[in-house]
């Protein structure tokens, strides 16, 4: 019994997604032009596949959306430690970051595409520039509501500017740091999706833009459910990621 | 970080100069080419022309449509959508599941799958804002609920209150602090939405407009369409986080800190 209910209780949380595949499956017509039935997608899928096409456009896009998160991961946690630790800095130059963040980040494509052409660095550049923000102000606001104990204890221990950086500011702006690279994520696959799609350039976006261009609805649904599957990995690495880095427990921030 | 956004940062003001000066000078020294970067004064030139032209707030009023309907119907579906699963376990055993699968989905990709739909219309738009601004107001409006005490559901008991009423009278109003961050969310999420739509298929309103200057190679004008979506962005963000404050006060601040 107790087996039965585990099994069971999956299956009822995701009854609503199944049932409505099954019935789309059942009533579509094989022939259908716009709601092609489940299986046509993933026979499109495995048809993609046999030509090489899936699984390089696939890597492809996990491979840019992988080193544009990590770069901007990076810049973004070393930018805001030091507009973070700069009160002077920050205060200047807290209107001009105001407005990048607010910018819509689909609208640089268009400039990088201008400057940079139809290239791999400026796709990366572009996610860059796009996913940079929210890593970036999150790490300026967790230093900002650190308390002054904090740094007052570091000098009273005497550590040095390293010993500070390494032991306190770091451990306890790493919770703002990978709030702002989860909300960072998702925002890149959007935005890798979106320049393969607005430059067909090849990738998982690419292919969906195609198979609209052809009139292959069967494709389009297929690579949905894959894009599906990738936000969802997305989003549970960074679930893990924040649940292997925060076991330490961080400082209370205090206001 | 909220004191630096004050009107009466006057530092910000003289950052964002800076700025323009030294964007301005490296484009006038010209100690290296940029071919399709223009300086400030050029963006200037071709704004205020544009500024006139009836074209350009016909694109403005399509894109801040589109963004508002598609917002307004996630805002209702998410609402009631968000109340009843807070209010009822049975119903939330149902769709948590299939909420969080759905949830990560990249609404970008609703695009190609809206074109094929819908072709080229606005109806194609309004999916493409609509699914991706629905998550924040339903978790946010799930969470809201979940943060009440015992003692309202209790009262709702005691006073025999029927369940309808008891959401829209009771547990709504109850939650609103957290639907409005819900709200405020999506709306900014609206207009990039609808921006990306514009983009990738609708040919009108002001993400096509950047797309089609970008393509004619006229940077002036682009980039002056780029930093009229900058100024509508900060602008909706204000608007709302006003409205936040004053349709309850004290209340916003603490939630969303």
């Amino acid at each position: 019994m107790q087996l039965f209910k585990k099994l069971l209780n999956p299956l009822i949380s995701c009854a609503p997604v199944l049932i409505g595949f099954i019935l789309w499956e059942t009533f579509a017509a094989s022939t259908s032009t716009n709601f092609p039935p489940p299986s046509l997608w993933l026979a499109s899928i495995l048809k993609l596949n046999k030509n090489h096409q899936f699984y390089s456009a696939l890597l492809e896009t996990l491979w840019t959306f992988g080193i544009g998160l990590f770069i901007a991961s990076f810049l973004g946690f070393v930018i805001g430690l030091l507009i973070g630790t700069s009160h002077t800095f920050k205060i200047w130059i807290a209107y001009v970051l105001e407005f990048f963040r607010c910018l819509p980040p689909p609208v640089i494509i268009p400039i990088a595409v201008l400057i940079l052409g139809y290239s791999p660095t400026m796709k990366i550049t572009v996610i860059v520039i796009a996913s940079i923000w929210p890593i970036l102000l999150n790490v300026v606001s967790a230093i900002n509501q650190l308390g002054n104990g904090l740094f007052e204890m570091g000098k009273t221990l005497h550590l040095n500017r390293v010993d500070i950086l390494r032991k306190l500011l770091i451990p306890a702006i790493l919770p703002g740091f990978l709030i702002g690279i989860s909300v960072a994520a998702p925002l890149a696959v959007i935005i890798t999706l979106l320049i393969e799609m607005l430059t067909a350039m090849p990738g998982l976006g690419g292919l969906m833009i195609a198979g609209q261009r052809n009139f292959n609805a069967s494709q389009v649904f297929g690579i949905l459910i894959v894009v599906g599957i990738v936000g969802l990995a997305v989003n549970q690495l960074s679930l893990f990621l924040e649940k292997i880095l925060l076991a330490y427990k961080p400082p209370k921030t205090q206001r | 970080m909220k004191q630096f956004f004050s009107y009466k940062n006057l530092a910000g003001i003289g950052g964002i100069l800076i700025f323009i000066l030294l964007w301005e000078s490296t484009i006038r020294l010209g100690s290296y080419d940029f071919e399709f970067i223009v300086s400030p004064s050029q963006i200037a030139a071709a704004w205020l022309p544009m500024l006139l032209t009836a074209n350009f707030w016909n694109e403005l009023t399509h894109t801040l449509t589109a963004a508002l309907i598609g917002w307004l119907l996630a805002a209702i579906c998410g609402i009631i959508l968000g109340i009843s699963m807070g209010l009822s376990s049975r119903l939330r055993q149902c769709l948590m599941a299939s909420f969080e699968l759905l949830r990560p989905l990249p609404g970008v990709a609703f695009a190609p799958v809206g074109l094929i739909l819908f072709g080229f219309s606005l109806k194609m738009e309004l999916l493409v804002i609509f699914f991706p601004t629905l998550w924040p107001i339903v978790g946010n409006t799930l969470s809201g609920i979940d943060q009440q005490s015992n003692r309202l559901h209790e009262l709702v008991k005691i006073y025999h209150i029927p369940p309808l009423q008891a959401a829209f009278s009771i547990y709504g109003p109850a939650a609103a602090a957290s639907i409005l961050v819900g709200l405020r969310i999506s709306a900014s999420l609206a207009v990039i939405m609808a921006v990306i739509a514009e983009m990738i298929g609708n040919p009108e309103g002001l993400g096509y407009a950047i797309i089609r200057e970008q393509q004619g190679l006229h940077p002036a004008e682009m980039f002056a369409y780029i930093i009229t979506l900058g100024v509508i962005g900060i602008l909706v963000n204000q608007l709302l986080i006003q409205l936040a404050k004053w349709l309850m006060p004290g209340q916003f601040l603490r939630t969303t800190s």
